[in-house]
C-alpha cells in the first residue's frame, strides 16, 4: 500500500475515540438522564432499576447501534456510487435511490396495513431494495446518455422529487391511523428501532462491508477508468454489477429502517478522503463506514436532544450540518479544475 | 529468417474491420513481432485510435480476426485523461502490478522494485509521492507510461505517447520506448502525430487513411514525400512553416545516377552510409574501402569520410595538408584524389597522454586528452563543413567510425561515431570481428549499450573476418538477428589482404621469426608512417621485424629507423633501452651493416638535434652520430609531395643512385650538414642530397622521403644489392611497386565483399533504388 500510514492510523484512532464519546453521551443523555454508573450496570444486566435497564437496552442501545450501522451503510453506499460514476457529488439520496426505496416502502406499508397485516423487517428491506434498484435503473439509463456530472445529479434529484411526490400522494389517501407513523418514517428517524431489526441490519451491513472490502483491489484499479482497469484484467461487468447491487442494498436497508437520511452519503466519503489523504479503497472502505457511523450517531444525538423532548428529523440535522460541506467541496473542485 | 519469425508474432490481425457504428477501416492485416516498434501514422480521424482501442479489446472488432492474449500480456497508454483524486503517482504506477498481485493487491518487494524501475525509466521519480491530479499534463503522461511499463507486458499499445510533452520529455519517452522494445523484447504498437520521430523510431510503419491501410512497410518504404503529402492531403499547400521533414521536396539536386525516389530528403546532396565497429581493428576501414570501390564500380561518384583519425601515420595531400592514411587508401578505392576534407581532424599521439591536433590538415597544437575532450565540441562546424564540401562533390559518402560507438565514458559530445551519424543522418552498419572471438557479445553488447535513437540508426550487422565454412554460421546469423533485432547484412570471410594500416595497433608488430633476408625496424613508441616498410612484406623470403630491445636486433641484413612523432623523445627512449649502442655497433661493425633512417630516424642518425623553439622537448640532444648532419627543430612543418631521384648514394646501395622516387615529406625540423664536426672523422665519404632531403655516409642512409621504397623497382633493387653483398640469393620477383598493387587489391576486396554482403539492402538503407 502506498499512503501515509501514520496519518491513516491517527485518523482511525480519532474516529474510534469520537465514536466512543458519542456512544457515552448518547447512553447517558435523553429525556431521562441516567447516571453513568447505572448505564454500565444496565448493560451488564446487574442494574436494580428495571426502567433504566429497559431504557438502555431496548431504546438507547438499539438506536445507537442502528445509527452506527446505518450511518456506515450510507457512507459506504455513497463511496461506492461515487466510485461507480467517477463523480464525487453523488450519493444515494442525491441520486434519488433513497427516495425510490422510500416510495416502494410506503406503498408496501399502506397496502399491507390496509389488509390489516403488519410488515416485517425483511419485507421492508425487500421492498426498499426493489425501489432502490428501480431508481438506480433510471439513473443508469441517464448516465449512459450523458457524461456530465451535474446533469446526472440534477436528474437524480428529479427522480427523488417524483418519488417523493408519489409517496405524498399515497400518504394523503392513506388511513389516518397510519399517517403519523408513516410521516415520521418518511422524514427519516431512528426512533422506535428494536433489537431484532438491529440484528437484521447488522448482518446485512456486515455482509455488504465484507463484499466491498473484497472488491477493494478491482475498485482500486477502477479509479484509473474503465479502459485501463479492463486492460489490467479487471472484470468490468462483474465489478459494475457488484457496485450497483451493493450500494443499492446498503441504501435500501437504511431507508427501510430509518427512512431517507440525506447527505451522509455524499459528504462523509469526501470528509474522510480529505482527512486520510488517499483514495485507496482498502483505506477508504473501512474509514467511510466508520466516519459515517460517527457522523450519523452525532446527528442523531443532536436530533433527539436539541429540542428535547421534541425530536427533530435526523435528515434536518444532517442537511444543516453537511450541506455546507458539500457546497464547499463543489466550489473547491471548481477551483481545482480552473 | 522471416518465416521463422512468423511463429514468434505476438499480435496478429487478419482482415480486421474496425469502427464504432460503421466500418472505419477494413482489411487490416498486422503482424507484430516481439521487440519491434510498429507505428501508425495518418491524418486526424483516420482511425488510428480506434484501431488501437480494438487491439486492446476496448472496442469489438466489426469483422476479421484479432488475436492477442490479454491481461498480463498487454498494457496500454491512451489519450483519455483520467484524473483520479487523492492518488499518488506512485500508486498509479503500482496499479500496473495489478495482474501480478494477490487478492487484495498487496505489493511484494519485487513489485516495489519494478515500480521504482518504471518510475526511474520515465523520469517520474521526483513526482512519485505527489498526487496524480496535481501534476502537469506532461508529467501525467510519463507516469501513465511508467504504469504501462510496470505491467511488464509483451505488447505495449500507446496512443500518442508524446502528446502534451515538450521536446525533452518527448525525446525521453521515445528513448524509453525504444529501450523497452530492444531490451525487454516488448512489441510496441503506437500512433504518432510527429512524423520525424516516427520515421526514426519505427521498425515498421502503417499509414492509415481513406478507410484502409494505404501503405505499410519499413520507414524507408512508407516515408516517401509524395505519399506523405497525399496521406495528409497537403499536396499543393505551402508547407514552408513546417520546416524540413518527410513532407518536404528535395532541397538539392541528386547527382545523376541516383533514382529520384529516395526517402530521406532533408539530407543535402549525397547519400551516406556509415561503418562503425565494435572495437578498433574490427575491419571498419577495410569494409569502408570495399564499399567505396563497389559503389565506384557501380557508377557512382563516391568519397570516403572519417571525422577524426587517431593515427601516427599520416599523409600529405597535394595541397600540402596532413590527413589520415586510411582515407587516402579509401580515396584510392573511389579513384579520387585524397582531400583533407575526407578527414578533417587528425590526432597524432605524441606521448602517452597527449596528441598533436591537426584540423583541416594544419596542426593547431598539442593537447592533453582531457583538454581535447573539451575542445572537440568546437570542431563540429569544421567537421560539418568538411562533410558538406564532400557531399557537394559525391553521390555517396562512405563514413567510417572510430573505435567503438559504445565507449560510454567518452560518448559525451561524440563527433566520431553516433554523434557523427546523427549529424550526417547516416544509416549505420555495425562491424564485429569474429576472428578475435566473442562476436555475439561484441555486436549484441554494443547494440545494448547504445541509446535507443542510436540503436535505431543501426540498420545492419556485419560479421567480419570469418574463417571456415560459412554454412556452419547460419545459426549464428539467426541468433544475431533474433537477439539484436537487426538484419545481418553479411558474414565476411577472412580476406588476407594488405591495405594501408590506419594506426600502430596492427598485427605487423608481432612478427618475430627471421627469414632469409631480415629487416629490423626499430619500434619507436611513437613510430609513424610505418607503411614505408610495407613493400618488403610482399616477398616470401623477407622478414620485417619490429624490435624494441637490443637483444632483438640480432644480425639483420638491414636496420631501418622509421619515422617518429617525437624525435627527441624516441631518441631518449633508444638510449634508455640501449638500442642506440646496438644500432651504432651494427653500423660500425666490420661488414658495415646497412642502416636506413627515414624522417625522424634520419634526424636521429645525425650529430645533434636542437630545439630552440621548444617544438618537442626544448633541449638539444646529441644524435647517434652516424651521419654528419644536424637538425634544428622548427615550428613550421614541411609538408610536400616529393618527386625526384635518389642522390648519388655510396656504399652497398651505390647502384640505386638516380632511381626515380615519389613520396612525401612531413617533418618539423631542417637538417643541414654539420660542417667540420670534430666528432665526425669520415666527412669525405658523406654525400648530402642537394635538395636537402637526405644524406648518406658509408652504408648509413638517411632520407626525409616517406614512401621512398614504394616506387616500382626501388625495393627489389635495394634487397638485391644487400643480398648480393651478403652473398644471399633472394627472390624479389613478387615485389611490386606499392601503388600499382593497390588497384588490383581494391578490386579483389570489392569482389570479395560483393559476394558476402547484401548490397541491395545496403543501397536500400541509403535510400537508393537500383535499376
Amino acid at each position: 500500500m502506498i499512503m501515509d500510514r501514520k496519518r491513516v492510523t491517527i485518523v482511525f484512532i480519532l474516529m474510534l475515540v469520537c465514536l466512543a464519546m458519542l456512544v457515552w453521551i448518547n447512553a447517558v443523555t435523553g429525556s431521562v438522564s441516567i447516571p453513568p454508573g447505572e448505564v454500565i450496570s444496565a448493560v451488564l444486566g446487574r442494574s436494580s432499576d428495571e426502567m433504566w435497564t429497559n431504557i438502555i437496552m431496548n431504546i438507547r442501545l438499539p438506536r445507537m447501534i442502528a445509527a452506527i450501522v446505518l450511518g456506515g451503510c450510507l457512507a459506504l453506499s455513497g463511496y461506492l456510487l461515487q466510485t461507480f460514476f467517477d463523480n464525487p457529488i453523488v450519493g444515494p439520496f442525491v441520486l434519488g435511490i433513497s427516495s425510490g426505496a422510500k416510495l416502494t416502502v410506503a406503498l408496501t406499508l399502506i397496502f399491507l396495513l390496509s389488509k390489516g397485516r403488519n410488515i416485517g423487517s425483511f419485507g421492508m428491506i425487500v421492498s426498499a431494495f426493489a425501489g432502490a434498484m428501480m431508481a438506480m435503473v433510471f439513473v443508469l439509463l441517464i448516465s449512459s446518455k450523458t457524461r456530465s456530472m451535474s446533469l446526472l445529479v440534477i436528474c437524480g434529484i428529479m427522480i427523488g422529487y417524483i418519488c417523493s411526490a408519489i409517496t405524498d400522494f399515497v400518504v394523503t389517501f392513506a388511513d389516518d391511523s397510519n399517517i403519523v407513523n408513516l410521516h415520521n418514517w418518511s422524514m427519516g428517524s431512528l426512533s422506535g428501532i428494536n433489537m431484532t431489526q438491529v440484528t437484521i441490519m447488522s448482518v446485512l451491513a456486515l455482509v455488504c462491508l465484507a463484499c466491498a472490502v473484497c472488491m477493494s483491489k478491482p475498485i482500486s484499479a477502477y479509479r484509473l477508468g474503465q479502459a485501463y482497469a479492463a486492460s489490467m484484467g479487471v472484470n468490468i461487468r462483474l465489478l459494475k454489477v457488484m457496485l450497483i447491487v451493493i450500494s443499492s442494498l446498503l441504501a435500501a436497508s437504511v431507508t427501510a429502517f430509518a427512512g431517507p437520511i440525506s447527505f451522509v452519503g455524499i459528504a462523509v466519503p469526501h470528509l474522510v478522503g480529505n482527512t486520510v489523504r488517499t483514495s485507496s479503497p482498502a483505506v477508504m472502505i473501512p474509514s467511510c463506514f466508520l466516519g459515517g457511523a460517527v457522523v450519523t450517531l452525532m446527528c442523531d444525538c443532536i436530533a433527539r436532544s436539541i429540542f428535547a423532548p421534541t425530536e427533530v428529523s435526523i435528515s434536518s440535522v444532517t442537511a444543516v450540518l453537511l450541506v455546507p460541506v458539500v457546497i464547499r467541496m463543489m466550489l473547491g473542485r471548481r477551483k481545482n479544475a480552473g | 529468417m522471416r518465416a521463422d519469425m512468423q511463429q514468434d508474432r505476438i499480435l496478429h490481425t487478419d482482415g480486421l474491420a474496425i469502427g464504432y457504428d460503421s466500418d472505419l477501416i477494413t482489411g487490416i492485416g498486422l503482424d507484430v513481432m516481439p521487440g519491434r516498434i510498429v507505428t501508425l501514422i495518418g491524418p486526424n480521424g483516420s482511425g488510428k485510435s480506434t484501431l488501437l482501442k480494438t487491439l486492446t479489446g476496448q472496442l469489438e472488432a466489426r469483422g476479421g480476426m484479432n488475436a492477442l492474449d490479454k491481461a498480463q500480456n498487454m498494457s496500454m497508454l491512451m489519450t483519455s485523461s483520467v484524473r483520479p483524486r487523492m492518488m499518488t503517482c506512485r500508486e498509479v504506477v503500482a496499479m500496473g502490478r495489478y495482474p501480478y498481485t494477490g487478492r487484495f493487491g498487496k505489493l511484494k518487494e519485487s513489485d516495489e522494485k519494478t515500480v521504482d524501475h518504471a518510475l526511474d525509466l520515465t523520469g517520474s521519480r521526483e513526482v512519485a509521492d505527489r498526487f496524480f491530479d496535481r501534476i502537469s499534463d506532461g508529467q501525467r503522461q510519463r507516469v501513465m507510461l511508467a504504469r504501462a511499463i510496470c505491467q511488464q507486458p509483451r505488447v505495449l499499445i500507446l496512443d500518442e505517447p508524446t502528446s502534451y510533452l515538450d521536446i525533452r520529455y518527448r525525446l525521453d519517452i521515445l528513448n524509453t520506448i525504444r529501450t523497452i522494445a530492444d531490451r525487454d523484447n516488448v512489441a510496441v504498437v503506437m500512433s504518432l502525430h510527429e512524423l520525424e520521430p516516427a520515421m526514426r523510431i519505427s521498425d515498421f510503419v502503417v499509414a492509415v487513411g481513406e478507410g484502409r491501410i494505404l501503405r505499410s512497410g519499413t520507414p524507408q518504404e512508407v516515408f516517401e514525400e509524395s505519399f506523405i503529402r497525399r496521406l495528409y492531403g497537403i499536396e499543393d499547400r505551402d508547407i514552408s512553416l513546417l520546416g524540413p521533414g518527410p513532407w518536404m521536396e528535395k532541397t538539392a539536386d541528386i547527382h545523376a545516377g541516383i533514382e529520384e525516389n529516395g526517402t530521406d530528403t532533408h539530407r543535402t546532396g549525397a547519400r551516406a552510409i556509415m561503418i562503425q565497429g565494435t572495437m578498433s581493428g574490427a575491419g571498419k576501414s577495410m569494409i569502408a574501402a570495399g564499399l567505396c570501390r563497389i559503389f565506384t564500380q557501380d557508377g557512382y561518384s563516391v568519397a570516403p569520410f572519417k571525422s577524426q583519425n587517431m593515427a601516427l601515420n599520416s599523409y600529405v595531400t597535394s595541397e600540402g595538408l596532413e590527413m589520415g592514411r586510411a582515407q587516402v587508401m579509401q580515396a584510392g578505392c573511389c579513384k579520387r584524389e585524397p582531400l583533407v576534407c575526407m578527414n578533417p581532424v587528425l590526432l597524432k599521439p605524441t606521448d602517452d597522454q597527449g596528441s598533436q591536433v591537426i584540423v583541416n590538415g594544419i596542426p593547431v597544437g598539442n593537447m592533453r586528452a582531457a583538454e581535447y575532450f573539451r575542445y572537440k565540441q568546437q570542431l563540429i562546424p569544421e567537421i560539418m563543413s568538411a562533410y558538406e564540401k564532400l557531399s557537394g562533390m559525391a553521390d555517396i559518402i562512405v563514413i567510417e567510425g572510430a573505435g567503438s560507438p559504445a565507449e560510454l565514458n567518452l560518448k559525451k559530445n561524440d563527433i566520431v561515431n553516433m554523434g557523427l551519424a546523427r549529424m550526417t543522418d547516416a544509416p549505420v552498419l555495425l562491424v564485429g570481428d569474429i576472428d578475435r572471438g566473442g562476436v555475439f557479445a561484441q555486436l549484441i553488447g554494443t547494440l545494448e549499450l547504445l541509446e535507443p535513437d542510436e540503436r535505431a540508426r543501426v540498420k545492419g550487422l556485419i560479421v567480419n573476418k570469418f574463417r571456415g565454412d560459412i554454412g556452419l554460421f547460419e545459426d549464428g546469423v539467426r541468433i544475431l538477428e533474433e537477439k539484436g533485432h537487426k538484419p545481418v547484412t553479411g558474414v565476411v570471410p577472412y580476406l588476407d589482404i594488405r591495405l594501408e594500416d590506419e594506426d600502430s595497433l596492427s598485427d605487423r608488430f608481432s612478427v618475430r621469426g627471421k627469414k632469409a633476408f631480415d629487416i629490423c625496424v626499430i619500434r619507436f613508441p611513437r613510430i609513424s608512417n610505418f607503411t614505408d616498410m610495407d613493400v618488403f612484406g610482399q616477398a616470401p623470403d623477407i622478414s620485417v621485424r619490429y624490435v624494441d630491445d637490443p637483444d632483438g636486433v640480432g644480425d639483420p641484413d638491414v636496420i631501418i629507423l622509421p619515422g617518429t612523432k617525437n624525435t627527441g623523445g624516441d631518441l631518449e627512449w633508444m638510449r634508455q633501452h640501449g638500442l642506440d649502442d646496438a644500432v651504432i655497433s651494427y653500423a660500425r661493425a666490420g661488414g658495415g651493416g646497412v642502416v636506413i633512417g627515414i624522417c625522424g630516424g634520419y634526424q636521429m642518425l645525425g650529430m645533434r638535434i636542437s630545439d630552440p623553439e621548444g617544438v618537442e622537448s626544448g633541449v638539444t640532444s646529441p644524435g647517434l652520430g652516424l651521419l654528419p648532419v644536424e637538425t634544428v627543430m622548427a615550428r613550421e612543418k614541411t609538408r610536400t609531395l616529393y618527386t625526384g631521384h635518389i642522390p648519388s648514394w655510396k656504399g652497398v646501395l651505390e647502384d640505386m643512385s638516380g632511381m626515380q622516387v615519389t613520396g612525401y615529406e612531413i617533418h618539423n625540423g631542417i637538417t643541414t650538414p654539420a660542417g667540420s664536426d670534430p666528432d665526425y672523422t669520415d666527412a669525405e665519404a658523406c654525400v648530402y642530397a642537394p635538395d636537402g632531403t637526405g644524406c648518406c655516409s658509408g652504408n648509413v642512409y638517411g632520407t626525409y622521403i616517406h614512401g621512398i621504397f614504394d616506387e616500382e623497382g626501388v625495393a627489389p633493387r635495394l634487397v638485391s644489392l644487400i643480398a648480393a653483398h651478403k652473398g644471399k640469393d633472394i627472390d624479389v620477383s613478387m615485389m611490386r611497386g606499392h601503388f600499382d598493387e593497390s588497384e588490383a587489391m581494391y578490386d579483389k576486396l570489392a569482389a570479395h565483399l560483393r559476394e558476402c554482403l547484401d548490397m541491395d539492402s545496403i543501397y536500400e538503407m541509403m535510400g537508393i533504388v537500383r535499376p
